[in-house]
């Protein structure tokens, strides 16, 4: 049972205003618009480049926006430091996991509680997490380095949980994971769609995202070309047309 | 075996320190010197550890909070009726006081991390060249207002008349301080935090990590137990001048340091003790030392250059260091090899998901 609910707030949990992000002269996002609503999952695919990346670093703040604006639960984050952001209810799933492949599983998780809004239930979200991947339990005095790839994903989510964020951000994390492991993500991103956290999902599974998301965004060039519901899920002529458009 | 790990790691460096001053204590006084000199140097190398190892940041200044510290530990320390004499133009305050020797180790590590946090503000922004050049700069501003104003100090000349009071047993304590204050840094949420960030910056900065605070708060730790570091050494010498906390040690510490293993307490400790045997041997060897029937009288220089050679060769061949950058732990029977023999893949090999 879910005892860290998220803010319940009239605003979206994470709103994105025709955000504009340029690297030097090259621009990535193009006025991106998009919402996220409480307890909600989306998911954000396309193609290489598209700016689905440049989207999670920007709403955390590790690279500049050049205009519009980025709220999460109605209160803006732009121009407040990656570490703020992170300890204001927010939490990444960086691609290629991004684990500290030198501490221990244990350090690893106790880690991601310096993202909490508050002191108290740091052991208690560590148990929830320990309950979600007993993996992590029986493996928390190794180091993270010596994990497999489906190992150090879930160490990754658990990572983020445990600082009880409202919005959840994943980059891309089946990537390079062997089918049966890939599920095992997206089991446990169904475990965290029950406790009510919003979820961003960047994907390049473009139909089992689709499927599985409340709504999924297609975007390309920067910018949104395609809203998609799970209804869609089968209709892959639509896609690969946005895909090369 | 697991559990006692941790003990183990923090047991095996003092231990290595209490035994070399054990054997020091049996030695002639001419030789006494040079155990001295080795367990102060560990103090030294590893308060440098605690912010380099832990952070990944290189930093050339940390040698001047060892002076800083050397110079009040040893000003403060002269007594009061020599000091108006050899020290007229020192600031009131620190010509008409004096203090005992223990405090003065105390008021050495206080101005040491007083220092070092003050110019952490600014410099603990930096990364990479950046901070190593900025940390140079603060050793160079360090040494000239040390050789230049004479009333905080001698200026050019040697600060002398301090109280020869950093015995064996002293230094041993002194350096079994400054590893414990490291050993419980490191296994501390900051000292996770810090390392978490000498990884990836960035991925500590996502899950809430302030890179900036944390490496402040190391620097300045590193700046206390180097300067209380600083306070053993003068009290072990008698006198100092700027030129002896400056330029040479900087690079014979950091030489320390990569030579044992950058990483850990454990190298800091082990890469201070076999340097310094080795320098206490080519300092003898350019003054002519014989080794069994044959003399070896080696060159003015040969000392630095063998160490500089030493530390480019150990970059090169182990770059993790003598200790592979790893703490302390005892050998363990090697793990059974699971499903090796039947060609199953590595991935296939290990626990299930």
């Amino acid at each position: 049972m879910m005892s860290e609910a998220p803010a319940q707030t009239s605003a979206p949990a994470l709103a994105v205003d025709g955000l504009v992000v340029r690297y030097g002269g090259v621009t990535a996002l193009r006025g991106l618009d998009l919402e996220l609503g409480a307890g909600e999952i989306v998911g954000l695919i396309g193609p290489n480049g598209a700016g689905k990346s440049t989207t999670l670093h920007a709403i955390m703040g590790a690279v500049p926006a050049h205009a519009g604006e980025i709220r999460l639960a109605g209160k803006s984050l732009r121009g407040r430091a990656p570490e703020a952001i992170a300890r204001s209810g927010i939490a990444l799933v960086p691609e290629g996991r991004r684990i500290f492949a030198e501490l221990t599983v244990d350090e690893n998780l106790r880690l991601g509680l310096s993202g909490r809004r508050t002191r108290d239930g740091g052991e208690e979200a560590v148990e929830r997490v320990h309950e979600m991947f007993p993996i992590l339990r029986d493996f928390r005095r190794r180091h993270a380095g010596t994990l497999s790839g489906g190992q150090q994903q879930q160490l990754a989510i658990g990572r983020a949980l445990v600082a009880a964020p409202d919005v959840l951000l994943l980059d891309e994390p089946s990537l390079g994971l062997a089918p049966k492991i890939v599920d095992v993500v997206f089991d446990a991103l169904g475990e965290i769609r029950r406790r009510g956290i919003s979820v961003l999902l960047v994907e390049q599974r473009a139909q089992r995202t689709v499927a599985f998301a409340d709504r999924t965004y297609l975007l390309a060039n920067g910018e949104v070309r395609l809203t998609l519901t799970p209804a869609d899920a089968g209709d892959t002529d639509a896609m690969v047309h946005a895909y090369l458009s | 075996m697991r559990r006692l790990d941790p003990w183990l790691q923090l047991a095996a460096p003092v231990l290595l320190v209490v035994a070399t001053a054990i054997v020091g204590s049996f030695t002639a006084r001419a030789t006494e010197i040079y155990f001295l000199t080795a367990i102060t140097s560990v103090a030294i190398v590893v308060a440098i550890y605690v912010f380099v190892g832990n952070s990944g940041v290189l930093s050339f200044g940390q040698i001047s909070f060892v002076a800083v510290g050397a110079f009040a530990a040893g000003v403060m320390t002269v007594p009061l009726d020599s000091k108006q004499g050899v020290l007229p133009d020192l600031f009131p305050l620190l010509r008409d006081h004096t203090i005992g020797d223990v405090s003065s180790l105390a008021l050495a590590a206080v101005v040491g991390a007083v220092f070092a946090f003050l110019v952490g503000i600014p410099l603990m922004r930096l990364s990479g060249l950046a901070a190593g050049i900025a940390t140079f700069a603060v050793l160079e501003i360090t040494h000239n207002l040390l050789r230049e104003w004479t009333k905080i100090g001698p200026g050019a000349t040697t600060l002398a008349l301090v109280p020869e009071t950093t015995d064996l047993t002293r230094a041993a304590i002194g350096t079994v301080v400054v590893i414990a204050a490291a050993f419980a840094y490191q296994r501390s949420r900051f000292g996770r935090s810090l390392r978490a960030t000498r990884e990836d910056a960035a991925a500590a900065q996502a899950v809430g990590i302030d890179v900036h605070r944390q490496r402040l708060w190391a620097f300045t730790l590193s700046g206390a137990l180097a300067g209380l570091a600083g306070g053993l050494y003068v009290h072990m010498l008698g006198s100092i001048t700027a030129d002896q906390v400056y330029l040479e040690l900087t690079f014979v510490t950091l030489a320390m340091l990569v030579i044992g293993g950058i990483t850990s307490l454990w190298g800091a400790v082990v890469g201070a003790l076999a340097v310094s045997g080795l320098d206490s041997f080519l300092s003898e060897a350019e003054q002519g030392v014989g080794v069994g029937a044959a003399t070896i009288d080696l060159p003015q220089g040969a000392r630095l250059v063998t160490l500089g050679t030493l530390m480019a060769l150990v970059l090169v061949l182990r770059p993790s260091g003598l200790t592979g950058g790893r703490e302390f732990r005892l050998p363990r029977p090697p793990r059974r090899r699971v499903a090796a023999a039947d060609g199953a893949s590595k991935e296939a090999a290990r626990e299930p998901v």
